[in-house]
């Protein structure tokens, strides 16, 4: 088994696993659907999340082979968000089943910021590839790093339609702890650096 | 090291404190204080009043100890409602997290 999930291939299908459950259940009974909403979403937020972890953890533990493994799957992690996002948003439009209802709640706050949000993934997704990294040069980093506001609209997205923040707080908690510590941890090695350079300079 | 063993430590503890503790899954936005539950009207007729009203419902349960119904008004709107379950009063109704009425 352990050699199986070094395998890319095997990897991308473990990550396929809810989406295509949620798929089954709802091609079984499309009623489902208002039911798959949340769990879509939920998986693409973890997906998300855990592509999001590998950088401030590699900061703070530096190179370990576990990262190194992490690392090279970042990117099937983060277009296996990108396509739970659209499942999440598949099975929204199937649920309201009409343009003008679906047109009217667009305007809402909380449904904008996750429109917004799956925008970003998309673009994402679409450029999650050599060719597209090779192509966009500094860019490609830059379009990246839209994964930090991309977060914040989904977790505003996340509290706004459940009028609950706990959901999304047990979710976004062990990234913004380590954010937070990689954060504190540069600032660190940059007041021993410059402490260093005062002593010696 | 030690730093980021420490951190990492605080951000474990802390999502195994939320997952292990079932009330910090309660939503809170509405609480009825109807009494015990056999005081209660059915949920059938709460769903067979509002569908005769021009409700769509899609879903049902107890929450905060209110029902709260997810559906369609005669409106139009997807919404999330709660209702008291002893006297089914209207409590609050939410389109998408934006509150469209509340008592």
């Amino acid at each position: 088994m352990l050699r199986l999930i070094n395998v890319h291939g095997f990897f991308w299908l473990l990550l396929a696993v809810p989406a295509i459950g949620m798929t089954i259940g709802f091609l079984r009974d499309p009623v489902t659907a208002f039911d798959l909403i949340h769990p879509s979403g939920e998986f693409s937020v973890r997906f998300m999340i855990m592509a999001m972890m590998i950088s401030p953890l590699r900061a703070l533990f530096g190179r370990q082979r576990w990262l190194d493994w992490l690392l090279a799957r970042r990117r099937a992690l983060g277009v296996a968000a990108c396509l739970c996002g659209l499942l999440h948003l598949a099975f929204y439009l199937y649920d309201m089943g009409d343009w003008g209802m679906i047109a009217e709640e667009a305007l809402i706050f909380s449904i904008w910021t996750g429109y917004a949000a799956l925008a970003i993934f998309v673009a994402m997704g679409v450029t999650s590839n050599n060719a597209s990294q090779r192509a966009m040069r500094a860019n490609w980093k830059r379009l990246q790093r839209l994964v930090y506001p991309a977060a914040l609209l989904i977790a505003l997205h996340w509290v706004y339609v459940d009028g609950e923040t706990m959901g999304m707080i047990v979710h976004f908690a062990p990234l913004l702890l380590l954010e937070t510590a990689r954060v504190m941890l540069m600032f660190k090695r940059r007041s021993a650096r410059s402490g260093t350079g005062a002593v010696t300079g | 090291m030690k730093f980021a063993q420490a951190m990492l430590a605080v951000a474990a503890a802390t999502a195994m404190q939320f997952s292990a503790s079932p009330d910090a899954f309660a939503t809170g936005k509405m609480k009825c204080d109807a009494g015990p539950q056999s005081g209660w009207k059915s949920r059938t007729d709460l769903e067979a009043k509002l569908k005769k009203d021009g409700w769509t419902i899609k879903k049902s349960k107890v929450d905060g100890g209110c029902y709260e119904v997810y559906g369609v008004t005669p409106e139009g709107q997807n919404v999330e409602a709660y209702f008291h379950p002893v006297t089914m009063e209207k409590l609050l109704v939410s389109q998408r997290g934006k509150v469209i009425f509340k008592k």
